[in-house]
């Protein structure tokens, strides 16, 4: 049962593990958000693509009407830094209303600061899905 | 001795760091990988085909729901659009598989069916010198690229790109096609054959058959089909899905078999995501 079993966890790190992100947002005034970063870690960007990783999958399950969007760039030159690593949140009108700086920053991290920005309501206990 | 072979290797071993030395154990690893063989006789391996077959058998008559990673479609496609989020559109594909349980021997399951919502238009290009042929596949199908002998010689130099999906030739060209372009569209699968059944005199029955349908077939044992994209609405992946269950229920009857297939355990899933179990018979 072992891949039955490692499939239900990740399920589970979908909807119900990842506690952080189980939140709804305020979808009239949102739209979606808009991520860009480095395929490359150099530069402070692992965050950012941990951030994508870990957190992205949850909030989309709780808020499938929003778009998320992910702009990876390719940039192999360490001393390149002038690729911008931020966060976009997107208005109803299609216009960013407001940006969070990613760089230099845990997933964890960018998690809280999106919380303390943007309008949202924790999902309810009962509507949590668990398998 | 020893110390001879390693006050050589030390300077070989600065040069190009210890990783070399894996070299010779990975090579002998191969070696037995590929020198076993299985130590089960020709009636034993026999036995465990039949039992296998028996056990599949009886894993497709249990209903879908007893599956430990069962769902019903719309939650498998919350779950599947939240594995997928920040990917590349392109590369959001919602495939369908399933897992197709016959006897020994039969043919390969095979057929083609039409999804209400194609994941991409499908591109055709006509050949026929006949003007009547041409305007219809031109107005009435609106097909990619139509045109007789000019064509012809204009792929054949280069001046427009392969970039059609399906072809059909009426059988005054198709000699033609065949000594000038068999070079170019052979490889292709796309020269127009009459063996095929690509090349035919009255084109229009031929190209209204064939828009928008899509072939299938059994690989291993199992059928999989791309029933659509992340970004459909559920309505349209639930449409697709039907479409493909009433395509591969067509092509089991037709199959020609002493004891009709069966449909085992179907499973939807995405490029990244997870495989869900979903009722599909």
């Amino acid at each position: 049962m072992s891949r039955v079993s490692r499939q239900l966890k990740f399920f589970n790190k979908i909807s119900s593990t990842t506690l952080e992100p189980q939140v709804v947002l305020n979808g009239q005034k949102y739209s979606g958000l808009n991520l860009t970063f480095q395929y490359q870690n150099h530069n402070g960007h692992m965050g950012a693509r941990k951030f994508w990783r870990e957190y992205l999958p949850t909030l989309q399950f709780y808020n499938p009407q929003l778009q998320f969007q992910v702009t990876r760039v390719r940039n192999d030159n360490k001393n390149d830094a002038s690729v911008p690593c931020t966060l976009e949140i997107i208005g109803q009108e299609g216009v960013a209303v407001d940006q969070l700086d990613m760089r230099n920053k845990q997933g964890s991290q960018i998690m809280k600061e999106l919380l303390a920005k943007i309008e949202h309501t924790r999902v309810a206990e009962p509507d949590i899905v668990r398998l | 001795m020893l110390s001879r072979v390693s006050s050589r290797l030390v300077p070989f071993l600065n040069r190009y760091g210890t990783r070399n030395l894996h070299v010779f154990p990975s090579v002998r690893a191969e070696d037995t990988a590929n020198s076993v063989v299985s130590k089960l006789s020709k009636d034993q391996l026999k036995k465990r085909e039949i039992r296998r077959l028996a056990q599949r058998k009886a894993a497709a008559r249990r209903p879908a729901s007893d599956h430990p990673l069962y769902m019903p479609v719309m939650k498998a496609l919350r779950f599947l659009r939240a594995a997928e989020v920040g990917q590349p559109l392109s590369q959001q594909t919602l495939s369908l598989t399933a897992m197709v349980i016959s006897e020994r021997g039969a043919p390969l399951l095979n057929g083609n069916l039409v999804l209400p919502k194609a994941l991409k238009d499908v591109k055709v290009a006509v050949f026929t010198n006949d003007e009547q042929q041409a305007r219809m596949a031109r107005e009435k199908f609106n097909c990619h690229l139509v045109g007789g002998s000019e064509l012809v010689e204009e792929i054949k130099q280069g001046k427009i790109a392969l970039d059609f999906d399906k072809s059909f030739a009426t059988p005054d060209i198709a000699i033609a096609l065949a000594s000038q372009l068999g070079r170019i569209l052979g490889p292709k699968g796309l020269l127009p054959a009459a063996k095929k059944g690509t090349v035919s005199e009255d084109l229009e029955a031929l190209l209204s058959d064939s828009m928008g349908s899509l072939p299938f077939r059994q690989r291993g044992n199992n059928v999989s089909i791309a029933v659509g994209k992340c970004s459909f609405t559920d309505k349209q992946v639930l449409e697709n899905i039907v479409a493909a269950q009433k395509g591969i229920k067509l092509a089991l009857a037709n199959q020609k078999t002493k004891k009709p297939s069966l449909l085992g355990q179907t499973t939807l899933t995405s490029t990244h995501g997870p495989g869900i179990v979903i009722d599909f018979a």
